[in-house]
């Protein structure tokens, strides 16, 4: 995990010199605003890093995470969705506090000591029958709401679709992880089994989507970016219009 | 110049206008929502009904003709394309759009076994009603839906549908965008691609 980040530095300086698309002459004002909109100056390594990606998936992540979905059953599949959710809480705590929504920081916390005490070890989603919701944040949501731009479309290998704010928020959260900085006997297999085991839970959710995506698409790599791009900008609005009270509503009365 | 009586007969006028509207799409809104919760139930009836997958198919394909506009959602996905294209193609690219949709959606039948939805809540958006829904699956995460519905043919159709913030229409145009743009703007290659498509 530590040695993710200036692994990360050396691709983002990478692609800096990387391929760029070339705009459409001049002359053709709606191929112009088309380019302008696609935002995806980087478009020939972009798909470069998607054919990566898709062999990658193709041969190893989505077998992988079929394997999985056959032998793991659909209970166990959730209590090990709920236990990876619960370790990742500190993080999306940290997210609600920095985004100013005390409701749902609140909602994670109790997620989290609940969860992690009913629901042993996170293994049992306990919480949301008692009226915490689940959600998900990280760091790239939280500075789009401090007003930062997504900038232009960026396909990385293994972390797929992606953007400059949305890079850096990944890394951020990393460094805001606490088992990130946790040393101890066997530390680092864990991360690493976390992480692998993240991956095939991630895939195997979206087994369904993406196999549909690939069949009936006529470029699956255009059509995954303007999926990320609305359920990117989707899940900041929800985020940023969510105002709930932190207490219920009879206390102000 | 702006007198205390124009000022007056101007916000008279808007608060009438305010009035009237509301009223106007209260009434709209809840009937889209009626609307989109009867669509729902018949093609939620159709999957879990008996029979085999092209049976359903063939059970759903007058459900989706008549109250979802394919026309006009083809007809957007096309962008700038469709003003330049001759009639024929035209009419080509609609029929094979048509197919297409109906395949899609037939090829996923198999993983809406089980289901039920509800409405949420619905809003107003550019003239257009958003009626809010979620769809559970067993053993999948509830997915929320938007259907968007246009009166803009007198009667009210489907003219979007917007899963977890991802409009089927936007999608779908990038992807024909983005293949036309790599295959220098010919639509005789995306009509050729469609073809392929709806075959194999």
């Amino acid at each position: 995990m530590r040695s993710l980040l200036p692994r990360l530095t050396l691709a983002a300086s990478l692609l800096a010199l990387a391929a760029c698309a070339a705009p459409p002459p001049a002359g053709d004002q709606e191929a112009q605003q088309e380019y302008q909109q696609n935002n995806d100056p980087w478009e020939p390594t972009n798909r470069v890093f998607y054919a990566i990606n898709d062999g990658l998936d193709t041969y190893i992540l989505r077998p992988v995470a079929v394997g999985y979905r056959t032998v793991v059953p659909g209970r166990a599949r959730d209590s090990i969705h709920n236990l990876l959710a619960n370790i990742s809480s500190p993080v999306v705590f940290s997210n609600d506090v920095l985004q100013a929504k005390p409701r749902r920081a609140g909602d994670t916390m109790m997620r989290f000591l609940i969860n992690s005490t009913a629901g042993v070890g996170g293994l049992f989603d306990v919480a949301s029958s008692l009226g915490y919701p689940q959600h998900d944040s990280d760091f790239g949501i939280t500075m789009a709401l401090w007003g930062v731009g997504e900038g232009p479309f960026l396909f990385l290998p293994v972390l797929g679709p992606s953007n400059p704010r949305d890079v850096t928020g990944f890394g951020v959260d990393i460094a805001l992880d606490p088992l990130t900085w946790a040393s101890f006997p066997g530390s680092a297999t864990l991360g690493y089994a976390r992480y692998g085991l993240s991956a095939v839970d991630q895939r195997e959710r979206l087994l369904d989507q993406v196999d549909q995506i690939k069949r009936s698409a006529l470029d699956p790599y255009a059509t995954f970016r303007s999926l990320y791009r609305q359920n990117r900008a989707s899940v900041i609005e929800q985020t940023r219009d969510d105002n709930q009270a932190t207490v219920p509503a009879w206390f102000n009365r | 110049m702006l007198t205390r009586r124009t000022l007056l007969a101007l916000s008279a006028a808007t608060v009438a206008l305010l009035a009237a509207g509301p009223l106007a799409h209260a009434q709209s809104a809840a009937d889209a929502t009626g609307f989109v919760v009867n669509l729902g139930n018949q093609m939620a009836a159709v999957v879990n009904g008996p029979g085999a997958p092209a049976q359903k198919m063939q059970q759903m394909q007058p459900l989706i003709e008549r109250d979802v506009d394919v026309d006009d959602i083809a007809r957007f996905c096309l962008g700038r394309f469709w003003r330049s294209a001759s009639p024929q193609q035209q009419q080509q690219y609609l029929q094979l759009f048509h197919r297409m949709l109906i395949n899609n959606i037939g090829g996923r039948l198999g993983d809406y076994q089980g289901v039920s939805f509800a409405p949420t809540t619905t809003t107003e958006r550019d003239g257009n009603i958003w009626v809010g829904t979620v769809i559970r699956r067993p053993n999948q995460q509830p997915a929320n839906v938007q259907w968007v519905v246009s009166y803009a043919s007198g009667r009210p159709r489907v003219i979007d549908v917007v899963a977890e913030g991802t409009s089927l229409r936007i999608t779908e145009r990038s992807d024909f965008a983005s293949y036309l743009a790599r295959n220098g703007n010919d639509l005789n290659a995306l009509l050729g691609a469609l073809q392929r498509q709806a075959a194999g």
